[in-house]
């Protein structure tokens, strides 16, 4: 009896959980399941009926050269996007610590600043403040030098750093403050004595902070991972908004779902889309999972 | 030990120099966008984008602030959304702490598979559930009513707020709650006493997230809610100028502002604590 | 075992403190219910008296995503006309009518009663058969003085669904004090000056236009004999009077900025270009501005071939939802008559600058003086309404991004044509 209660007790504690997770998570999942089943579409609105996988052959039939580059383009995206806000953040948050920097607390203050927009407004203000060509200070800038306006979304590759620099620019503010967290949760002591055992900035780094950051951080870097993954509001806004295509024909995975399936209207179709790609990102998750643990 | 109160070397004073330099070039250029929405918030309605370089307004007007406070239910919006926020936070707080404590706490069959689990759940688009949403909150009656988007928000918070915190419950040695143990506390108390004042930082900083995710959010928010004055901040200053043709620049970089500044000082108010770390020696490395 | 029990109590006292702070939130949701914001409604129980036929008041809810004073004006008008029947019109702003719609088409106890857009997403909500027609409301005699155009835009399938109030055309309008000499007469003309009179690093334009969105290049498509997509559901991206049409639009995008919306609108307004193509839409910006405003119809520019530039038009209607049909079938009528008379086309022509569906409106002195109705009106004879099939809805998609693939990255137009003419084939094909 008490074992069985034993037993029982971590469900007990996540049970709250769970159930607001089912309704809202995974009941919208399952829904779409159901739904990628059926004919639902402008012309069968109220009187779908099942048509088994006839929509999943379709949808598979969309997992072609596109979306294969897509799906390239979304892996560098998350890459490079997680490496420079990892990165940037760790150096940020380690100079942020160092010892008599006076205005620390300002400078967080400052840094957090961006997080507080919400992030359409963030992107909006970018695409007219920063990267326009008549009104962006990046081209107000470049004139003022004396070089060629420059249209920084027209074409992919300066798209596509255009639209890392905003993210990171959107991501950073909470890396930082993680970081800076984490760093504070380090036991002082340990660099103590391994200043008493001669070791150097690097080593203490080396041997000490990231070690220790990386229990911490992991869970953190991982969610973030996968935000980036499904980021789509920076590419959507920036380059493929109805009334202001920029050129660039930059797409992830989930760009490249919303422009093939959901403008047509046709919810059955869209539906398996969205599930297949949703297999994708688990095998996807699984295999970087397993490379994780090789590592 | 460094003696502290001798007087720094002066290679430690121009690596502070350094420093300081970089740190204020690094906030310059992460404000920058700022200042733009915010010049461009008091600038009058009419030549608001400027192609000169100069970005200063011609004239200094506070009229947009003014238009959105007065002429829209603004006070409204903003009841709204703390309600909205307080709501979300307690539910999604109160069912994540939970069940973080228990992943990070207890061993059972399927802890590792339900965790991951829910990492994959978590990395269906979210945009994607809104027709689901949108078909069960009709049956039940939760469409336009801030319960039911009270339990969107938590629902769609909840996963990230497990994961955010457990590792923080790792990182608190459990010989602190074996020693409460045996002084006969209960797990329940044990949470309440031990544990989350030790990980204060961490359910801070996840509770802050959970507050921006709701303040910041509109597309949920203008969806199900109908009427314009159950509308959240973010909704209504949305619901205003999303379309292209009847945004005005300053009006909307003035709803940006005022949307943020609430943010702000929560940050001002909460930052000692989100960064204030542990007291030396409670958490291992 | 003792302790289990405690902890289970606990877990349900937490549960229960839960509840009641969301009981606590929803009573918040429902006292704020309470209070409304009818801005030009007057009071129904005045009117109570008055009422002869029906008892009880009815309201009519209908939804637009659009200027919010000229929807109160246009209520104001329909509401004093109605005074007497204990029927009030409300209009409710909502971002993405369209999608909102789609949402909430089928759900009588959230939707709205009707809702006004333009009429090239007719065909899709016809289809999904949540459109009540308005042809089923109203008789045919009460409709004699709408202009067939509009008529025409508000039907589908030979039904008319829709109830027009009023249309839009793209117009040449320009700046009187920037632009030099006569405004010219042919578009070879107009690029010459824009070529004199255009310098792109200074941020100084001639002539703006959102030069990658196709109802902006319309005018040049369908003025070559080019079409976006034909009745038949055929998209026309690559047929060769589009591809010229694009090509000749390409010289014109060169010396036209980035062509977003906001930046043309803007140079327009702030004086760095001295003439746009736009519509209705950007009058209070031009007016606060205080720019001396001219403008021309866009018939009259001849593009090389010897043809005019011909627009779309666009026809704003108020749709009735099927659920509201049944249920408030008396009310809705007596609206949707209302709209017909051209006393709603008045008020919105005089104080918004709208060229109304109703002939009849024409014939008001002030209508009848006001430059921009009349170059609407003159460009309506000859514009082509967009088309209201279903398949128009995806059509956008491709034929921006053909667009933008030419003017803004440099791609060549047979290429670029062939590649988005299969993605628009491939939408189409994914609405079945």
């Amino acid at each position: 009896m008490k074992k069985s209660n034993r037993k029982l007790t971590p469900w007990l504690y996540n049970f709250p959980a769970f159930i607001l997770i089912g309704i809202i998570v995974l009941f919208p999942i399952l829904y779409t399941g159901y739904i990628s089943l059926t004919n639902m579409n402008l012309y069968h609105w109220q009187d779908y009926t099942f048509v088994g996988a006839d929509n999943y052959v379709r949808a598979l039939g969309k997992v072609d050269s596109g979306f294969i580059a897509a799906l390239f383009t979304t892996i560098l995206w998350t890459v490079v996007n997680m490496v420079l806000d990892v990165g940037i953040a760790y150096i940020l948050a380690i100079g942020l610590n160092v010892e008599g920097l006076r205005g620390r607390r300002i400078y967080k203050t400052l840094i957090i600043f961006p997080w507080a927009m919400p992030a359409y407004v963030s992107i909006l203000a970018w695409r007219v403040g920063m990267y326009n060509t008549e009104f962006g200070l990046l081209n107000k800038v470049l004139v003022a030098l004396g070089f060629e306006k420059m249209d920084f979304l027209s074409k992919n590759v300066p798209a596509f750093l255009s639209c890392v620099v905003l993210n990171l620019w959107m991501s950073l503010p909470y890396m930082v403050v993680m970081f800076d967290g984490a760093l504070q949760s380090i036991d002082r002591s340990m660099y103590e004595s391994a200043i008493l055992d001669g070791a150097g900035a690097w080593q203490k780094n080396w041997y000490i902070t990231i070690p220790s950051l990386r229990k911490v951080m992991a869970p953190v870097v991982i969610m973030t991972t996968f935000t980036t993954f499904k980021q789509f509001d920076i590419v959507y806004l920036l380059t493929m908004q109805k009334g202001a295509v920029s050129g660039s024909t930059m797409q992830t995975i989930i760009t490249y779902a919303h422009q093939n399936a959901f403008v047509s209207n046709n919810y059955g179709l869209s539906s398996a889309v969205s599930i297949v790609i949703f297999v994708i990102i688990i095998a996807f998750s699984a295999w970087t999972n397993r490379a994780a643990k090789e590592v | 030990m460094i003696n502290k109160t001798a007087t720094l070397s002066v290679k430690k004073r121009i690596r502070l120099t350094c420093l300081n330099l970089f740190y204020i070039g690094v906030c310059f250029l992460g404000l920058v966008p700022i200042i733009y929405v915010f010049l461009l918030s008091v600038s009058g309605g009419g030549g608001a984008l400027k192609t000169g370089l100069s970005i200063l307004p011609e004239k200094f007007t506070l009229d947009n602030y003014r238009r959105i406070i007065v002429e829209e239910p603004f006070l409204r919006w903003l009841l709204n959304s703390v309600v909205l926020s307080v709501g979300t936070m307690v539910i999604a707080m109160g069912t994540s702490v939970l069940a973080s404590y228990a992943f990070s706490r207890f061993r059972f069959v399927g802890k590792n598979a339900s965790m991951q689990i829910l990492l994959l759940l978590n990395a269906f688009p979210q945009i994607l559930s809104m027709f689901a949403i949108f078909r069960l909150f009709r049956l039940m009656n939760l469409l336009d009513s801030h319960v039911g988007l009270i339990f969107i928000y938590a629902g769609s918070m909840c996963i990230f707020s497990i994961w955010n915190m457990k590792g923080y419950f790792d990182s608190i040695p459990i010989e602190i709650e074996e020693a409460s143990k045996i002084d006969g506390a209960s797990n329940f108390q044990l949470i309440l006493r031990i544990i989350l004042p030790l990980a204060r930082p961490a359910i801070i900083v996840t509770a802050v997230m959970v507050l921006i995710f709701v303040w910041n959010e509109y597309l949920f928010a203008t969806t199900f809610m109908l009427k314009e004055e159950s509308y959240t901040l973010a909704g209504g200053l949305y619901q205003l100028q999303a379309n292209d043709y009847s945004r005005s620049w300053p009006l909307f970089s003035a709803a940006a502002i005022l949307v943020s500044i609430p943010i702000l000082i929560i940050f001002f108010c909460f930052q000692k604590y989100m960064v204030s770390g542990l007291t030396a020696g409670g958490v291992k490395g | 075992m003792r302790k289990s029990i405690k902890k289970k109590l606990s877990l349900l006292l937490a549960g229960a403190m839960a509840a009641g702070t969301l009981t606590g939130c929803g009573q918040d949701a429902e006292s704020s219910t309470g209070i409304t914001t009818e801005g030009a409604v007057p009071e129904t129980d005045n009117a109570t008296e008055e009422a002869s036929t029906s008892g009880e008041p009815v309201t009519i809810t209908a939804w637009h995503d659009n200027d919010e004073a000229m929807m109160e004006a246009l209520a104001a008008v329909v509401n004093e006309k109605l005074a007497g029947e204990n029927i009030t019109l409300r209009f409710e702003k909502k971002s993405d009518v369209s999608g909102q719609i789609r949402l909430y088409g089928t759900d009588a106890a959230n939707g709205p009663d009707m809702y006004l857009f333009a009429h090239d997403s007719l065909g899709g909500f016809a289809e999904m058969g949540i459109l009540e027609p308005v042809g089923n409301l109203i008789s045919e005699d009460k409709e004699a003085d709408l202009l067939p155009m509009t008529i025409e835009a508000a039907s589908y399938k030979g039904e008319q669904y829709l109830m027009p109030v009023y249309y839009e055309t793209l117009l040449f309008m320009y700046n009187k004090s920037l632009w030099k000499g006569e405004v010219p007469s042919t578009t070879d003309e107009l690029y010459d000056y824009m070529v004199e009179n255009t310098d792109t690093n200074a941020g100084t334009y001639a002539l703006v236009n959102q030069h990658s969105n196709s109802y902006n290049v319309a005018p040049f498509i369908n003025g070559f004999g080019g079409y976006i997509i034909d009745k038949d559901a055929n998209p026309g991206l690559n047929v060769q009077e589009t591809k010229d049409a694009i090509s000749y639009n390409k010289k014109f995008a060169e010396l036209q900025a980035d062509g977003d919306y906001n930046t043309v609108t803007a140079l327009f307004n702030e004086g760095n270009a001295a003439a746009i193509i736009g519509g209705p839409w950007l009058i209070s910006g031009i007016k606060e501005a205080g720019i001396d405003l001219g403008i021309k119809s866009l018939c009259d520019f001849t593009l090389p071939n010897g043809d005019v530039m011909t627009p779309y038009s666009g026809v704003q209607c108020l749709g009735v939802l099927k659920y509201a049909a049944e249920s408030k079938k008396e009310a809705l009528t007596r609206v949707l008559e209302v709209l017909a008379e051209p006393e709603v086309g008045i008020t919105l022509a005089k104080e918004f600058n709208c060229a109304p569906a109703n002939s009849k409106a024409y014939e008001d002195a002030d209508v009848a003086a006001n430059e921009m109705i009349l170059a609407m009106e003159k460009s309506a004879k000859k514009a082509v309404p967009m088309s209201n099939i279903p398949e128009m809805s995806v059509m956008w998609g491709p034929a921006e991004s053909l667009l933008a693939a030419v003017n803004k990255s440099g791609e060549d137009v047979d290429t670029a044509a062939d590649k988005y003419q299969k993605e628009a084939l491939q939408a189409i094909a994914d609405m079945q």
